[in-house]
Formats: C-alpha cells, sequence, structure tokens
C-alpha cells in the first residue's frame, strides 16, 4: 500500500510530467510541415502545450491509483466536488472514451462488445468504454480498477444502465445519483430528492475511502470548482470577439480539465494560463482562422474521429464554430455552486444541466448563445449515441432558422463510432450548406 | 368496440375523461382513484401515423416515433390529456417536445418514477412525486382525491393482478390460444378496471384448469407483445408462452397485496413489489434470478428476448440475460423488430426453426 501509494505520487508530481515534457520537446522538434503555412487556421495556441502536459500527467498517475488511494469512476455529470475531499481519483469513463474515439479505435472495441451480445445501436461512449475494460485496451496505457462507480443522471439515462454493467463487470458499489428532469421549473421534491441522494453518496464515499468529509475541505473543493467553471466560461466569452482567438474546435480539446480535473488547482491554473492568452490574442487580433468569414455554432457532441476534417472543410472557407452549446455546458454548471451549502447547491446546479432540462430551455440557450456570439449559421450534429441531446433538433433547426434569420444545418453522424459516418455524404451537407451563404 | 367509441361511451354514461398513457410504468391507481379512464398507447404498432414522426430521428425507438405522429396527426384526440412515465431518454424528450413544440394542445403530464434501488431518498421522493401528479390531476378532473376511494382503487388493481398472475400461471393448463389470452390481457390496457376485472373472471370460468397443454413451452421478454402474429406464429409452430417478462404484461404484475393501511404507503408498496424491469433500472441479479424463477417455474424449454430496436434499456440488459441463460444450456432466441404491422418471413422462419429445435431436444 505504502509502495503503490508512493508510486502514485511519484507518477503524478514528477515521472507524468517529465514524460509530457519529453513528448512537448520531441514534437517541437520536429520541422514545421508544408501544410501548416496553407492550413486555414491561425497559429496553434501556445497553452495547448500545458494541456497535453496535465492530462498526459493525469492519465498517467491513473495507472498507479488503484491500491493507492481510492479510484472512482464518474460520469460528466457527477457532482465531483462531493468525491475529491475524501482522496478519491476520478476517471470519466466518456472522457476515455472520447480519446478512443479521436484515435478511432472504438470499431475494435465495440466489436469486443458486440461479440458479447451489445448491439450497435447503444451509445459509441459505452460501447467503447465496455470494450476497453473486456480486451484492456486503451490510449492511455491503463485506466484504475474502480473501488466505487458513481452515475448521475443528469446527462442521460444511458449512463444508468453503462454503469450497472460495469458494476455487474467489476463488482463494486455503484452509486446513483438520479436527478429528475427538470419540465418548466423543477418541483422542490425533485431538488430534495437530489440532495437526499448526495448525502447518501458522501455516506458511502467516507465508508469506501476510510475518510470523513470535512465541511472546511468540501466547501474548498466547491470554491475552486466554481472557480474552474467560471474561468472556463471567461475563455469561451473571448469567442465573442471578432475574429474569435481560437475555433469552437479547440475547445471540445480544452474542456477536458474542466470534466477530468475540475475543483483542482491544476484545473484553475491551467484556465488562467488560457484565459489571458486568449485575450492577449483578442488585443492583437489574431484569430482562431487566418480569415473568419462567417461565424457558426455547433450543437451537441463534437464528430470526435472526424472533428478536425470537419473544422477544416469549413474553415478553408471562412467559416469558425466560434461556440457550442456542449463546451458552454460546463461554463454554466457552476453559477449554483455556493460553497457555504456546497449539497444543496450542487443539488440544484446538478438537477440544471442542459441535457435534464426541456426543449424550451435548450432553445433559450442556443438562441442566446447565437446573439451573443452574433453567428450567422448553426450546425445541429444529430448523434446517433445521444438520444437526449439530438431528440428535439429538427424542431430547434426550424426554429432557429425562423426566428434569428440563421441558416442551420442539420448533420448527422456519431460522437465516436466512424461507422456512422459517410464522410462524402458529409462533405456534401456542408459543402452545400456553406454555399447558401454565398 | 373500438377504443375511441368506448371512451366515448366512458364520457357519456359516467362522466369519465380518459387520459392516454405513454409506457410503462405509472400509478394506474391514482387516474382510477380520480375516475380517470387510463388509455395507454403503446406506439402504436404499424407504420407511423401521421408526418409528425419525421420530426423525430430514425435512429430513435419506433415506440416513440409513432407515438409522436400519432398524437401530431389527432390520432389521440379523442383523450383529454397525456401521462408520460419516465421510463427512458427518449419518452423524457417527447414528453417536452410534443407539448411544447406543437403537436399536442391538451394537457399534458409527467410521472417521474425514481431510477435505481429502492433507498430511503427514492421512498420519500416517490411518495412526494405520487402526491404531485394526485394534484395535477385534481385540478384537471375538478375532484377531490380521498382516502377511501385511493384506497379501493389499489385493492381493484391489486385484485386484477392477482386475476393476471392467476391465468399466467396457469398457461400450461388453460385451452386458450396465446393470441386470445393476449388480447384479454392487453384490453386492460384500456378498459375501465372493473371492466377488465370481469372479462378477467370471465374468461377464468370459461377456461378453467384442464389437462396439460400440448407444446414446447417458452419463456417470452421484450417490451409489448406486437405485432399479434408473433403469437400466432408461436402457437402454429408448436410452442406456447408459458412464462411472460413482457414489460407491457407480465412485467406490471404485482404479486404482492399491499397491507398497508396508509393508501400512499400502499401505493408505495405496490411500486417496489413489481416484477424487476430494465426501465426501472432493475438491479441485474434481481431481474436475472427472477426470470430464472420463472423459467423453472414454468418449464418452459427456450427463451425468446424480443426487443424493440433503439431500445436501450432492453438492449443493455441482453449481453446479462443471453449469459444466464446459457449458463442454465438454455436456448435463447433474439429477435429484434420495429413495432412491425406484421412479422417479416425472415422472422417467422426463426420462430419456426427455434421451436422444432427445442421440440427436437425434448424428443432426444
Amino acid at each position: 500500500m505504502i509502495l503503490r501509494r508512493a508510486q502514485y505520487e511519484l507518477a503524478g508530481r514528477v515521472v507524468g510530467p517529465v514524460l509530457a515534457s519529453l513528448d512537448g520537446w520531441r514534437r517541437r522538434k520536429r520541422p514545421p510541415s508544408g501544410a501548416s503555412r496553407s492550413s486555414p487556421f491561425g497559429p496553434p495556441l501556445e497553452s495547448v502545450r500545458k494541456l497535453k502536459e496535465i492530462m498526459t500527467a493525469h492519465f498517467f498517475q491513473a495507472r498507479y491509483a488503484d491500491g493507492a488511494v481510492p479510484v472512482a469512476w464518474v460520469t460528466s455529470g457527477f457532482p465531483v466536488e462531493l468525491l475529491r475531499p475524501l482522496g478519491f481519483h476520478t476517471v470519466y469513463p466518456e472522457n476515455h472514451a472520447a480519446m478512443c474515439g479521436v484515435q478511432r479505435l472504438v470499431p475494435g472495441l465495440s466489436d469486443a462488445v458486440e461479440a458479447q451480445g451489445y448491439s450497435r445501436d447503444l451509445c459509441s461512449y459505452a460501447r467503447a468504454d465496455l470494450g476497453s475494460v473486456i480486451t484492456g485496451r486503451t490510449p492511455v496505457g491503463r485506466l484504475p480498477r474502480p473501488d466505487l462507480l458513481a452515475c448521475c443522471t443528469n446527462i442521460c439515462q444511458t449512463v444508468l444502465y453503462w454503469y450497472k454493467a460495469l458494476a455487474d463487470h467489476f463488482r463494486v458499489p455503484l452509486v446513483i445519483v438520479d436527478t429528475p428532469y427538470v419540465y418548466g421549473k423543477a418541483e422542490p421534491h425533485h431538488v430534495q430528492y437530489v440532495r437526499d441522494q448526495l448525502e447518501e453518496l458522501v455516506r458511502v464515499a467516507e465508508r469506501i475511502s476510510g475518510r470523513r468529509a470535512d465541511p472546511e475541505a468540501l466547501a474548498e473543493v466547491a470554491r475552486k470548482a466554481k472557480e474552474g467553471t467560471d474561468l472556463w466560461a471567461e475563455c469561451l466569452a473571448t469567442g465573442k470577439t471578432r475574429p474569435a482567438p481560437w475555433t469552437g474546435i479547440d475547445g471540445f480539446f480544452h474542456m477536458a480539465p474542466i470534466v477530468a480535473l475540475r475543483g483542482t488547482d491544476v484545473c484553475n491554473d491551467y484556465y488562467r494560463l488560457l484565459r489571458d492568452e486568449l485575450r492577449d490574442r483578442v488585443a492583437r487580433g489574431i484569430g482562431g482562422l487566418r480569415e473568419e468569414r462567417h461565424r457558426l455554432l455547433w450543437d451537441n457532441l463534437p464528430i470526435w474521429f472526424a472533428v478536425r476534417e470537419v473544422a477544416t472543410l469549413l474553415a478553408e472557407r471562412g467559416f469558425n464554430f466560434v461556440c457550442t452549446s456542449y463546451t458552454n455546458a460546463w461554463a454554466e454548471a457552476g453559477a449554483r455552486i455556493d460553497p457555504r451549502d456546497l449539497i444543496a447547491s450542487a443539488a440544484d446546479s446538478y438537477t440544471h444541466i442542459i441535457l435534464n432540462q426541456d426543449l424550451p430551455n435548450r432553445l433559450g440557450i442556443l438562441r442566446r448563445l447565437s446573439r451573443e456570439y452574433e453567428v450567422d449559421g448553426a450546425v445541429l450534429h444529430s448523434d446517433r449515441s445521444c438520444k437526449p441531446y439530438s431528440i428535439g433538433q429538427v424542431d430547434l433547426k426550424d426554429r432557429l432558422a425562423s426566428e434569428l434569420g440563421i441558416r442551420v444545418l442539420l448533420l448527422e453522424a456519431d460522437h465516436s463510432d466512424p461507422r456512422a459516418w459517410s464522410r462524402e455524404q458529409a462533405d456534401n451537407r456542408l459543402t452545400a450548406f456553406m454555399e447558401g451563404f454565398a | 368496440m373500438s377504443r375511441n367509441a368506448y371512451i366515448a361511451r366512458q364520457r357519456e354514461a359516467h362522466g369519465r375523461k380518459a387520459v392516454a398513457v405513454l409506457p410503462i410504468h405509472h400509478p394506474k391507481e391514482l387516474l382510477t382513484a380520480l375516475d380517470l379512464l387510463a388509455v395507454e398507447m403503446w406506439g402504436p404498432p404499424g407504420a407511423p401515423r401521421g408526418d409528425g414522426a419525421g420530426r423525430i430521428q430514425a435512429y430513435v425507438c419506433s415506440v416513440v416515433r409513432n407515438a409522436m405522429a400519432f398524437l401530431c396527426s389527432g390520432g389521440a384526440d379523442a383523450v383529454d390529456g397525456v401521462l408520460f412515465p419516465h421510463t427512458c431518454d427518449s419518452i423524457q424528450g417527447l414528453a417536452t417536445l410534443v407539448p411544447d413544440f406543437g403537436g399536442w394542445g391538451k394537457q399534458a403530464f409527467t410521472f417521474l418514477h425514481p431510477k435505481g434501488p429502492e433507498r430511503q431518498s427514492s421512498r420519500t421522493y416517490l411518495d412526494g412525486e405520487l402526491r404531485s401528479l394526485a394534484r395535477r390531476l385534481e385540478a384537471f378532473t375538478g375532484r377531490t382525491l380521498d382516502a377511501g376511494r385511493l384506497a379501493w382503487a389499489i385493492r381493484l388493481h391489486a385484485e386484477i393482478d392477482a386475476a393476471r398472475a392467476g391465468i399466467l400461471d396457469a398457461r400450461s393448463r388453460l385451452a386458450a390460444g396465446d393470441p386470445e389470452l393476449y388480447a384479454l390481457l392487453r384490453r386492460g390496457e384500456w378498459l375501465w378496471p372493473e371492466d377488465h376485472l370481469a372479462e378477467l373472471r370471465d374468461f377464468r370460468k370459461r377456461f378453467p384448469d384442464g389437462a396439460g397443454r400440448a407444446g414446447v413451452p417458452v419463456l417470452v421478454s421484450g417490451y409489448v407483445p406486437e405485432p399479434p402474429s408473433l403469437l400466432r406464429t408461436l402457437n402454429h409452430a408448436g410452442a406456447y408462452v408459458a412464462a411472460d417478462d413482457f414489460a407491457a404484461v407480465g412485467r406490471r404484475v404485482v404479486r404482492t397485496a399491499p397491507t398497508a393501511a396508509d393508501p400512499w404507503e400502499g401505493l408505495q408498496q405496490r411500486y417496489w413489489a413489481a416484477p424487476p424491469c430494465s426501465t426501472r433500472s432493475a438491479d441485474p441479479d434481481a431481474r436475472v434470478n427472477h426470470l430464472l424463477g420463472m423459467l423453472d417455474r414454468s418449464g418452459a424449454r427456450g427463451v425468446i428476448l424480443q426487443v424493440i430496436k433503439f431500445c436501450e434499456p432492453e438492449l443493455f440488459d441482453v449481453p446479462l440475460l443471453r449469459r444466464a441463460f446459457a449458463a442454465r444450456g438454455v436456448p435463447v432466441l433474439y429477435l429484434e423488430g420495429e413495432l412491425e404491422a406484421e412479422l417479416s418471413g425472415q422472422t417467422v422462419t426463426r420462430i419456426e426453426a427455434f421451436v422444432e429445435m427445442l421440440a427436437a431436444g425434448r424428443a432426444a
């Protein structure tokens, strides 16, 4: 146990950062490719190096977490602020599945679970994660075995079934935080229910970690989490300027710390760095694209395996995704958090996640983003793997177009399974969409 | 009598309003106590009836797409309101799409039942949710829900469940065919409960326990027994449903009568005593044990898993059930459909081959 803990600390504090620095150094040594000279994108963000460093260190440390510290696998919308003060190392299977998506590993991982009877119609994040568990294949070297599975249904019901399957596999406790969907306004007993479950969660987590939840430590993590979401919101808000200093596609990658490291100094330090760099680019008129001619909104998860090709196709004609409803969700989550009463405010906050609220609320968010970021058009990713995000998009498309007078495209794909993607068809649709702006 | 004619007659003769109810789990006792006729809407099956289906992507299950089309096209105009239970992400989305963005202008209710195991938090929440729904229904009907009336409704539904359980458990001794039996059981989805109970009792008089039923007994698990030709094909091939785990049928038969004097506690008891269901996020071990128990008691020699395409709650349980039955050496036939009006020829052939295999196994 002591040796394992020493390995864990060493991996996180020394080896991980050194490896990440070496990797960064090797990349910098490579001669610049000719393609970059003709790239439609602006100069890359300097912060990317730091982002890679902290995420590499995070995943590297995770390899040594089990046996050293309690490990929790959590959903992206889980109130992780309650676990951090108890010393949990948190693993985000969705985050991991997104990495599998970027590296196009999902078909292979999915094949493994399909052979066990899982349908290809299920969420590709779930298939990738379960496939990784079964095969041991992962782009991060190794995922630590969980001591606790913590699942919050505010992003979808899918995670409930997915985590049940994980619990059945690992035979470890599963804590469910069931968040009743908000139609109009949340009823008091709905929020109270979430609050009661969070209190139950703390008791389970205390038992597993062997530690007591110190109110001051909880408040401190809550303060950091709130600050982190505010910093992330400041980063995103820089996209309101013309030209936007980065692209929404950059945002998809830079959101990793707010998802996986929320409530930590590492997360907040990173977003200060990123915010300052973005503000500097704004001051100097440096854009995410060399020439930003049209500004777009992206709705839903990214198409991880094709994110660069879609962005490039659009960027070549001066189209930039200056805002996305997905990255914005993590900027709004902290507004309701009150460090003085973490459990009550977390119950309120985590009940009111975008995906746990009705379509008029969603339309309101899309409308607001469209106006604040002054977009000319929107691409709604109709995501086969994410039904709660996708149901209603046909109507949202029509309403955005008629109310705001912008062009809107519904683009069907999947967030991480390339088998549900036809590049030619997508290129055709995107090209026709862009031609409409001429 | 058609559903619409029945709804009209209930309104005319008893002044009852009607509420369309989406699948699956809802406190029907509350509706009955407030003299509301519940008319369940499982799709309806067949091709979507109207263009509204196009407002939902084709990768969403047919139950939701068909319901969308049906509501938008006026198919449910005979009812006065619609209730959306919290079954899955898709029904959850439908419950905001139709009332908020057009397609359903009458009253819409939601019932967000808890997910996961029974816990203190979920018991407290369920009580709050039941009382909240009751208040909304009281305002809708203009009636006051009194405890005595609620207790009566709970007793009535417990009697219905006892009668349904009696019939399902006696399958191997009843001469009735599966299509006839399921037509009876599924009329409970829209008949006034007292009318349904009378039909169930009459059925038992017409079909008392008899000699053992010929054919291969099978366990069927799935969402809803659609299309009806599934049952005809099964019977024609020489098999019959000996054990039922359809979400629309067997998974809603509560086999323990509530003991609480307080009717609100009685509602809780009935909710938590219902058989394990994927859409309530049943514990995997509990679900497997329940199904293996059904298998043993019924003597079923094979299992048919009939899943609606894109139905996540059901699809996630499939590997678990396959493993459990495989470990017992029980053959499984997996069917996936989209509420088609008829079975495809390929599916009919697969069912026939499966039954032949089971029958041959018996002979061997």
